[in-house]
């Protein structure tokens, strides 16, 4: 790798340098020629900067559907205070760099009256910086890791259920209410070097910790580990009661398979994201019951909401919406709630201010249960936490949305 | 650390060795026939492995099945790729050229993966993919047993064609010494082409071997570029057996340093002993006057 990259980085860098001296470019002659593009009184124009290409476009693209989606929905339902929502999109290419001027571009020539957040961690924090700068009021549907709410933001709300180290809230909130001599001794956590996926696994460490659960194995792997045989070497090793992983895909799926080939059998196995995809039993095949994982949004949680949601998404697009286009339909109802309830929707900083008090104040209805927000933008609700049971994936907690019992020990896989 | 734990990573080294030393055989060959730097050695690899895999969901059959398709099929792509792409460089720039040439061809098999089957990422379901057998308390799963004797068996018999074969002995002459090679009535250019289109059939198996115990999406390749260069380098450029040696020890010696020091920094082992080869033995350790022997 290092043969490789080490050339192309520098030459990528130059490339993105010469992208962003001609875009400044063309920025500053549009700027000269385009006068105020702004909503007019019959409409509500919203500012999105998306990474459609580049390394983020896979998530990207299904944050785009969501708010499209969302948008449609709106104005097949009268709109808001009664205008139409247009959507002004751009593509950052998944650049930091480009998110910036593209918020800045969003908000300074074309006026838009709301803007509302791109993908990632990544791309979130300089462009809550720039509607910061502004004053605009900034609704979010992707920057779950704890640097999001350590900048200081006073306009940043996250439009999901917690942010990654509540996302085991509940399971941990579970656990310890085991009896004495049901509940599980020692714990081994294994999980990516990745501000998101290690903040979910150390989340429940924690937690755990706290309790008095002792932590046996405690790695971090860089994020270009494919050879997990090493790690779950160690982890069987340590014979820990329960295993938890701070993964996202491959790295959850090679680590369970290694830990299937070592015969390491315990009582409780969680890992985050992987076991919710859809390719997760294909890659696994019939040993996955009792495995957990925690889930920020899933189509059969019956809130009313949420029906609406996902019957118009079918309708639309044939297929039952996903994770990303959940959380952009999100972002839409907590901005569209605090709209309603302020009613105004201009760049001017009054307005934007009443929208940013409201929501601090206030508890959506969305998609994702009742959402409200601390003063960081950290919203207070939990993840779901669901678990494989006889080949499928259910949800076991909390026991109000539960769909089967959670089984724990979990069987022999 | 424990003993039972000790052994276990021994044993895992050992097979990762096994499996790495495959993989980098074909890569210190093409250096060896043609000095070429392959940098698609690896791409080539994933897109053995997807096809293994696309193999087993079309037909269901066991992905080791799909080496009888595949072994020929990358032996010909190597020898049209040699001679119709690389034979063109000029003889002068041909290690440097190669880098770049051979970077578009691993570039355009992972855009071709992705445009074909999607970033999504793969994995071939086996019945055995969780077996495993005991050895003193130590389990060794089957799938990487049987990646370890693909391994053995291939890197057995290309040293065999190496060594007792017509075409062996042709291929190391114009490994040797191309000029005296066609003095003695060798066609090296049609020879050259073989010896790249047998590197390329190692990709076959090792992509294949690779596949039974692995996630595979598109750019996996840039993760297995680096280890396999610094390999090849450490063993001598277009010595194999240099090169399985190599493997084996850097494998047992990431395998065992991820006890104390965990994931990271094991893997740095590949970088460092590449340094401390290329400060104090460049030739590396087997390679001699480069990739005389064999």
């Amino acid at each position: 790798m290092r043969f490789t990259k080490t050339p192309t980085a520098s030459k990528r860098f130059r490339a993105t340098l010469a992208a962003a001296a001609a875009v400044t470019l063309a920025s500053t002659l549009a700027a000269c020629g385009a006068a105020e593009e702004g909503g007019g009184d019959d409409e509500i124009v919203i500012g999105i900067s998306l990474p459609l290409t580049g390394d983020f476009s896979e998530p990207g693209k299904g944050i785009q559907r969501g708010y499209e989606a969302w948008a449609e929905y709106v104005n097949a339902n009268g709109g808001l205070l009664g205008r139409d929502v247009r959507l002004e999109m751009l593509d950052d290419q998944s650049s930091a760099e480009r998110v910036a001027a593209d918020y800045e571009k969003l908000i300074n020539q074309e006026q838009v009256d709301l803007v509302v957040g791109p993908f990632s961690t990544r791309l979130v924090i300089p462009a809550a910086q720039v509607a910061q700068d502004y004053g605009y009021l900034f609704v979010e549907p992707a920057g779950a890791a704890p640097e999001v709410f350590e900048e200081g933001f006073e306009n940043l709300f996250y439009a999901a259920p917690a942010v990654a180290n509540d996302h085991y809230k509940l399971l941990a909130e579970h656990i310890l209410a085991m009896p004495e001599s049901e509940r599980p001794k020692t714990a081994a956590y294994a999980s990516m070097d990745d501000p998101f996926a290690q903040g979910t696994a150390y989340g429940l460490k924690d937690a755990l910790e706290e309790g008095g659960i002792k932590t046996v194995v405690d790695e971090v792997y860089p994020p270009n580990t494919t050879d997990f045989s090493s790690i779950a070497a160690k982890v069987a090793d340590s014979k820990a009661d329960i295993v938890v992983g701070g993964s996202q895909y491959q790295d959850g799926v090679n680590l369970i398979v290694a830990l299937q080939q070592l015969d390491y059998q315990p009582k409780l196995a969680a890992f985050s994201t992987a076991p919710t995809e859809t390719e997760f039993a294909e890659a696994i095949g019939d040993k996955t019951q009792g495995i957990i994982a925690p889930t920020g949004y899933t189509t059969k949680a019956d809130y009313p909401e949420n029906q609406e949601f996902v019957k118009f998404y079918e309708e639309k697009h044939g297929e039952a919406p996903g994770e990303d286009e959940a959380n952009a339909w999100t972002t839409g109802q907590v901005v569209a709630a605090a709209v309603e309830a302020v009613e105004c929707a201009e760049p001017d900083p009054d307005c934007q201010s009443k929208l940013i008090d409201w929501l601090h104040e206030n508890e959506v209805e969305t998609v994702v249960g009742p959402l409200s927000w601390d003063d960081k933008g950290r919203p207070q609700s939990a993840h779901m936490i669901q678990q494989w049971v006889d080949g499928e994936i259910k949800i076991v907690l909390p026991e109000d949305q539960a769909e089967a019992e959670f089984i724990y020990p979990k069987p022999a896989w | 650390m424990s003993g039972p734990l000790l052994l276990q990573s021994l044993i895992l080294g050992l097979l990762l060795g096994g499996l790495y030393a495959l993989l980098a055989a074909g890569l210190t060959l093409y250096f060896g026939v043609m000095r070429v730097v392959m940098i698609a050695h690896s791409a080539f690899l994933i897109l053995a492995a997807y096809l293994a895999w696309f193999f087993t969901t079309q037909t269901g059959l066991d992905p080791l099945l799909s080496l009888i398709i595949t072994v020929p099929l990358f032996f010909a792509a190597g020898y049209g790729m040699q001679r119709a792409l690389l034979s063109r460089l000029r003889p002068a720039t041909l290690t440097m050229m190669s880098v770049l040439l051979t970077f578009a061809i691993a570039l355009i098999i992972e855009g071709g993966l992705g445009y074909l089957f999607s970033g999504t990422q793969r994995r071939i379901q086996l019945g055995y993919s969780s077996a495993s057998l005991e050895l003193w308390g130590a389990r060794i799963a089957v799938v990487k047993l049987v990646a370890f004797g693909l391994a053995a068996i291939s890197l057995l018999a290309l040293y065999l064609l190496l060594k007792k074969t017509r075409f062996g002995q042709a291929l190391r002459a114009t490994i040797q010494h191309r000029e005296a090679a066609q003095l003695l009535g060798i066609d090296t250019d049609r020879i050259a082409g073989f010896g790249f289109g047998l590197g390329l059939a190692t990709a076959a198996v090792g992509g294949t071997a690779l596949a039974l115990d692995a996630t595979i999406y598109p750019s996996l390749h840039w993760h297995w570029i680096g280890p396999l260069m610094a390999i090849i380098v450490i063993g001598g450029l277009g010595s194999i057996p240099g090169a399985a040696v190599a493997a084996m020890v850097l494998g047992v010696t990431q395998s065992l340093l991820q006890i104390p020091m965990g994931t990271t920094w094991a893997q740095t082992v590949f970088y460092l002993a590449l340094f401390a080869t290329l400060m104090f033995r460049p030739q590396g350790f087997f390679g001699g006057r480069l990739a005389q022997r064999f």
